[in-house]
């Protein structure tokens, strides 16, 4: 051990040299390059690698902001995990997507080529609370690309208050089915939100459904939905009036309990043009209990209508 | 190609070699100019090669120096490493009269002289080449952790940004108050 110590020590020594010397030699101090050299090297780095390194410092961060990028479109997903997804308006053929899954291996870098498209992944570290990091990470990509929120699917309540905050009026919207609402939350969504493309509602909160509350129990809208276009799915809780009284221009209506009296109601009213006005897709999916061909003729009851002959009643001639 | 040659000094450089002639000379004799680095080695350029460069393609349309004016005054730059000077020489011979491919296989591939390289090839306006050092630099981080993005461009944290911007105040209020001191000095 004696003479091994020196000889150890003289290893270390050279060794770290060694070492030290080899990651210098890798290494350049890209921030003191001049600002256009470095603004160059910058537009030639992928969106995932703009984001890390204006995660890096505030520097960094100011400095990627200083480029002109094209607009990044910018959506928030949530299929088997969360997922914010990128892709300029001028090369839709790649999409870059961080992941928000747990995963051992950090950082998890794939691309996965499907024809014409690539789709590249990372994996972000975990932090241990995805909700905040994904609000932090969206906030961040937009500052840096001077773009706005797409579409957002949200999957957890903090995203609707957060959402009303940062970007109030937004493309396309959809509640998640997972997610429980109280009908507080319903009304701030309905008042403080604007959605100019299309609203998806694909479940109401099974808490509000089965509650034997009284005030989930009775749980129905008679306001309008002030979104343009719509998709409700389990939309029993919509009722007559508030589709009446709708400025919609698309309604889609799934697992709705509107009789066939209510829809045809709504398709008079449609066509004489007292109501609805603005209306130009009506989509309603019910169950019936009742006979099919009577419910279909109190639907068209006193309407002025034409039988259908595929291609959903669109004329398939010129 | 050219050749390179080791001078002396920049006021009294060394006779420099002619470049080895190509096997089709051109009909109309090329002129040449001389550039010098940091080391005072001089190198020997043709005028179409140095066409890449738009500071020296600048110096030489404003001089008008006769060739033998050309031999006895090279062009000084003092602020580039003679190693690199070679390598941007090299590269401006290669390319003589050629458009840059896109993907262009004469660049130095050494890492450790990427930074200096894209100094002296901004600061010589050398658009192309300069274009192909920026791909370097980005391709210097390709599926890299960010952990290792900030150890390879050696960005530092916001303390570290903090504390250097603390550090050039200080120096910046010391250097002010010596010379208010040196003013006051004069004056009396």
């Amino acid at each position: 051990m004696i003479f091994l110590g020196p000889v150890f020590a003289f290893w270390q020594f050279t060794g770290r040299n060694n070492l030290t010397r080899k990651k210098s030699k890798q290494a350049i101090p890209l921030l003191k390059l001049p600002q256009l050299v470095l603004l160059d090297c910058i537009e030639n780095l992928d969106v995932l690698e703009i984001i890390i390194l204006s995660l890096l410092s505030k520097r960094a961060k100011s400095i990627a902001k200083l480029i002109r990028w094209n607009h990044l479109d910018i959506r928030l997903k949530f299929g088997e995990c969360a997922q914010i997804c990128l892709r300029f308006s001028t090369n839709p053929g790649v999409e870059w997507i961080i992941d928000y899954i747990k995963k051992t291996e950090y950082p998890y870098f794939r691309s996965i080529p499907v024809g014409p498209k690539v789709y590249r992944h990372l994996v972000p570290k975990d932090n241990g609370n995805s909700i905040e990091d994904i609000k932090k990470m969206i906030e961040h990509i937009c500052e840096v690309f001077r773009s706005p929120i797409c579409e957002i699917d949200i999957f957890d309540e903090s995203l609707i208050e957060w959402l009303i905050n940062f970007q109030p009026t937004i493309r396309y919207v959809s509640i998640e089915n997972n997610l429980v609402l109280s009908i507080r939350k319903l009304d701030r969504i309905f008042n403080s939100l604007k959605v100019t493309e299309h609203f998806q509602w694909r479940s109401i909160a099974t808490s509000l459904r089965n509650s034997k509350s009284t005030d989930c129990e009775n749980f129905h809208i008679t306001e309008p939905i002030p979104f343009s276009s719509i998709s409700i799915s389990n939309s029993y809780w919509l009722t007559l009036p508030s589709i009446l009284d709708a400025t919609n221009s698309v309604i889609c209506l799934y697992d709705s309990k509107l009789t066939s009296n209510d829809i045809n109601t709504i398709l008079k009213q449609w066509q004489q043009g007292i109501k609805l006005r603005n209306l130009e897709f009506l989509q309603i999916e019910t169950s019936i209990t009742e006979d099919l061909d009577s419910f279909a003729i109190e639907v068209v009851k006193d309407l002025d209508w034409t039988e259908s002959g595929g291609n959903d009643g669109r004329p398939m001639t010129m | 190609m050219s050749s390179t040659e080791q001078g002396t000094s920049s006021a009294a450089p060394a006779e420099p070699t002619t470049a080895p002639e190509s096997a089709a000379a051109p009909e109309v004799p090329e002129s040449f100019y001389y550039v010098h680095g940091k080391d005072k080695v001089v190198h020997k350029v043709s005028a179409g090669a140095l066409q890449h460069s738009a500071l020296i393609h600048g110096m030489i349309s404003n001089l008008g120096y006769t060739e033998e004016q050309a031999k006895a005054n090279p062009f000084p730059f003092e602020n580039i490493d003679g190693d690199i000077l070679q390598m941007v020489v090299d590269w401006c011979n290669q390319h003589k009269g050629k458009p840059t491919p896109p993907e262009d296989t004469n660049l130095p591939k050494q890492k450790e002289k990427l930074f200096d390289l894209v100094l002296a090839v901004n600061y010589l306006e050398i658009k192309e080449l300069l274009t192909y050092c920026c791909k370097q630099v980005a391709m210097m981080v390709k599926g890299k952790s960010p952990e290792e993005i900030r150890e390879i461009w050696m960005i530092p944290t916001d303390a570290e940004d903090e504390a250097a911007e603390k550090e050039a105040k200080k120096r910046a209020g010391k250097e002010a108050a010596g010379e208010t001191a040196a003013a006051a000095g004069d004056a009396k």
